[in-house]
């Protein structure tokens, strides 16, 4: 059971204040025109609800940036006493996927020092690293849609994005392997496209 | 409330004394009423050959000089007031002596609460940086406010924010709750199963016990969680470096029995792998602990297995 | 007991008129001049949420301090989007050229970048390697604090700088002489 103060009423027995307590108070009609804006925000709530909006002076404005998504209203389900869910484990999506990209981005070093030492690729290190670039790039972008697309804030923007990205990456693929085949390959395009 | 006091206290005036059934639990004391008390006290106590130190052998605290050589400081604060929830949140300025405050952030927010704005609203209980209780956003840094000395360049101007991406109470204060659900969804205890060898103690080694220091130290004022860029844009299902902290220190302790558990829970793509390594919670600990190290701990622990 | 006088001196004293009145079971009631309320818990939890929905969240990006930590970080995830965005576009636009009559094969390519000003080749070619280097030697960062070295404060201001170091150096000789 909890008891607390009504403001509702505290406001209603000070606004009109009976001769008894109007010598506790310090606030007086006088006083408000003699009010400076630190003045005024530092009277008590109650009084300064009596001021009127054109006399209250405007305070300082923090501006934040736009974000993404600005965050919702506090929801917070339960008591401060009931654990947060706990997810149920999905590997694929973490240690797995973890372990799988720092393996994809440790391949991609060598591969990408190489063509500086070596001047251009043979098509078969051509090709694996086109691939492990590919594969890089995917899980990039898929961080970046995890981080800013929540799934219970947005879930339609979020499939979209993971459909978009699959598609694309499909695509990526395919073109890489077209210019591989039909074309110099990606590392030695890039030397003559340098050297020009 | 004192308006009540004040009334008593108009009420019964012709005695000087208000009565003491009448004080309860208000923060300022009432001296009169207290002394049969600390009288008692005394009688208890007897000590007859402890005489008060002469004056000649204590030193004097002289006055400070007033207004000559003030070194005047301007600070300004986020201030938010939930009786008028529709205003926005503004920076108010205050200007302190600094020669009449002590050097730590934490004095001049009392200092300001006591002589300047009675309405300025912070957390803080032991001021010795160990309760974690005034963590604030002090000049764009995370840090607890009882620890961060005041800069005395008095040409620079002090900021002082609550700490980031936090749901606001009122003025400095944040809500804690989340934080709090998400320590407690970590199961921070040691679980076993196993009865002690000897039946006696859990035993560890000291090697063992070792791995717990800069672990244990922990005071969960969330200084690094609200840090962390990750935990900005997804407080409700990644963990954040506080939490992941603490998760580890049961994790890496050699009495727990529980570890695989422990790593389940972890094993999704938002409670511990949101973890960008972006570092700004070890650099803004206040404690000189290292979360982003049990972070990559406890990947390294899970990986390939 | 000394707390016991005070107590009755205290209601002999609390006679006075208005503000306290004696019932007969030795109950003092006071009577004061705001309302209280009784509240039960699922109500006082009602009150809070709502009270809930109406906080701000506190300043983030706006007003922490710039560090190296965290714009290395974002750095690193803007420069990976650029080249990766580049590349997923280069892509489409490959496969999309013959249906869109463009010529995006290797010699088209070069000829077309022959013919540009120097300072214009200059400028494309540092646009381009800075964020490849950037993220590479940022990489390599990230796989060594992933072995778990590399952590103290000190440690990694001091690699973060350096990365940003070589990729500028970098990206200036291969744009202007390699």
């Amino acid at each position: 059971m909890a008891s607390f103060l009504r403001p509702g009423l505290f406001r209603q027995t000070c606004q009109n204040p009976t001769a008894s307590q109007c010598m506790l108070s310090t606030f007086t009609s006088s006083s408000i025109k003699r009010a400076t804006p630190l003045a005024q925000q530092l009277r008590p709530s109650f009084v300064r609800s009596a001021i009127p909006k054109s006399t209250r002076i405007a305070a300082f404005h923090a501006t934040q940036r736009q974000q993404l998504l600005p965050p919702q209203p506090q929801k917070i389900l339960g008591t401060v006493n009931d654990p947060a869910p706990v997810p149920t484990p999905e590997p694929t999506h973490g240690a797995y996927h973890w372990s799988f990209e720092r393996l994809v981005s440790a391949g991609l070093v060598p591969l990408c020092i190489a063509p500086f030492a070596a001047g251009s690729l043979n098509p078969v290190m051509d090709a694996t690293l086109c691939a492990l670039l590919i594969i890089h790039s995917h899980i990039g972008f898929e961080a970046c849609i995890i981080d800013y697309f929540p799934k219970n804030r947005v879930p339609v923007a979020r499939n979209l994005a993971m459909w978009a990205l699959r598609i694309g990456t499909v695509v990526l693929g395919v073109a890489l392997y077209s210019f591989e085949t039909n074309d110099v390959g990606v590392t030695e395009a890039v030397k003559r496209v340098w050297h020009a | 409330m004192a308006t009540t006091r004040a009334l008593t206290r108009l009420a019964t005036r012709r005695t000087a004394v208000p009565p003491a059934i009448f004080t309860r639990g208000f923060a300022s004391v009432d001296p009169i009423a207290r002394e049969p008390i600390s009288k008692a006290a005394e009688a208890a106590v007897p000590d007859p050959a402890r005489k008060p130190v002469p004056e000649s052998q204590t030193s004097t605290i002289k006055e400070p000089e007033a207004e000559k050589g003030a070194k005047i400081k301007t600070f300004h604060i986020y201030r938010w007031n939930p009786d008028e929830p529709s205003s926005k949140p503004r920076m108010q300025s205050y200007t302190l002596d600094l020669n009449k405050t002590g050097p730590m952030m934490l004095d001049a927010l009392i200092r300001i609460k006591n002589e300047v704005d009675p309405t300025l609203t912070f957390r803080r209980s032991c001021r010795e940086g160990i309760c974690g209780s005034c963590a604030m956003n002090i000049d764009g840094v995370n840090t607890l406010a009882c620890l961060c000395r005041i800069p005395t360049d008095t040409a620079k101007e002090s900021r002082i924010y609550p700490l980031p991406h936090m749901y606001i109470v009122k003025d400095l204060v944040p809500d804690m709750t989340l934080f709090y659900k998400q320590y407690r969804s970590i199961k921070p205890y040691l679980q076993r199963d196993t009865p002690p060898p000897d039946g006696r103690e859990y035993r560890q080694s000291k090697a063992e016990r070792k791995k717990l220091d800069g672990l244990y130290e922990c005071i969960l004022c969330a200084c690094c969680s609200t840090s962390c860029p990750s935990y900005w844009w997804n407080q409700e299902e990644y963990l954040g470096p506080a939490i992941l902290l603490q998760s580890y220190r049961w994790i890496a302790d050699s009495r727990d029995e529980k570890k695989a558990e422990r790593q389940d829970a972890l094993n999704n793509s938002m409670s511990l792998y949101r973890c960008h390594t972006i570092l700004n919670c070890s650099r803004t600990c206040p404690k000189g602990l290292n979360p982003a190290l049990a972070i990559a701990e406890i990947k390294k622990s899970m990986a390939f297995t | 007991m000394a707390s016991q006088r005070v107590f009755q001196l205290g209601l002999r004293r609390a006679a006075a008129p208005g503000f306290v009145t004696f019932q007969p079971a030795g109950r003092i009631v006071q009577r004061r001049l705001a309302a209280t309320q009784n509240v039960t818990a699922t109500e006082s939890n009602e009150i809070l949420a709502k009270q809930r929905l109406q906080r701000p969240v506190s300043p983030h990006l706006s007003i922490y301090r710039p560090q190296i930590t965290w714009y290395a970080s974002s750095l690193n995830r803007i420069t990976g989007v650029l080249l990766s965005g580049g590349l997923y576009l280069f892509g489409f636009a490959y496969l999309a050229a013959p249906t869109l009559g463009w010529h995006l094969e290797t010699p088209s390519l070069v000829a077309a970048v022959a013919s540009w000003p120097v300072f214009a080749k200059v400028a494309a070619k540092a646009t381009v390697a800075f964020p490849f280097f950037f993220h590479s030697l940022n990489g390599i960062r990230h796989l060594t604090w992933d072995l778990g070295l590399g952590f103290k404060n000190k440690t990694v201001m001091q690699t973060g700088w350096t990365v940003v170091g070589l990729s500028v150096v970098s990206a200036l000789y291969f744009a202007m002489a390699g």
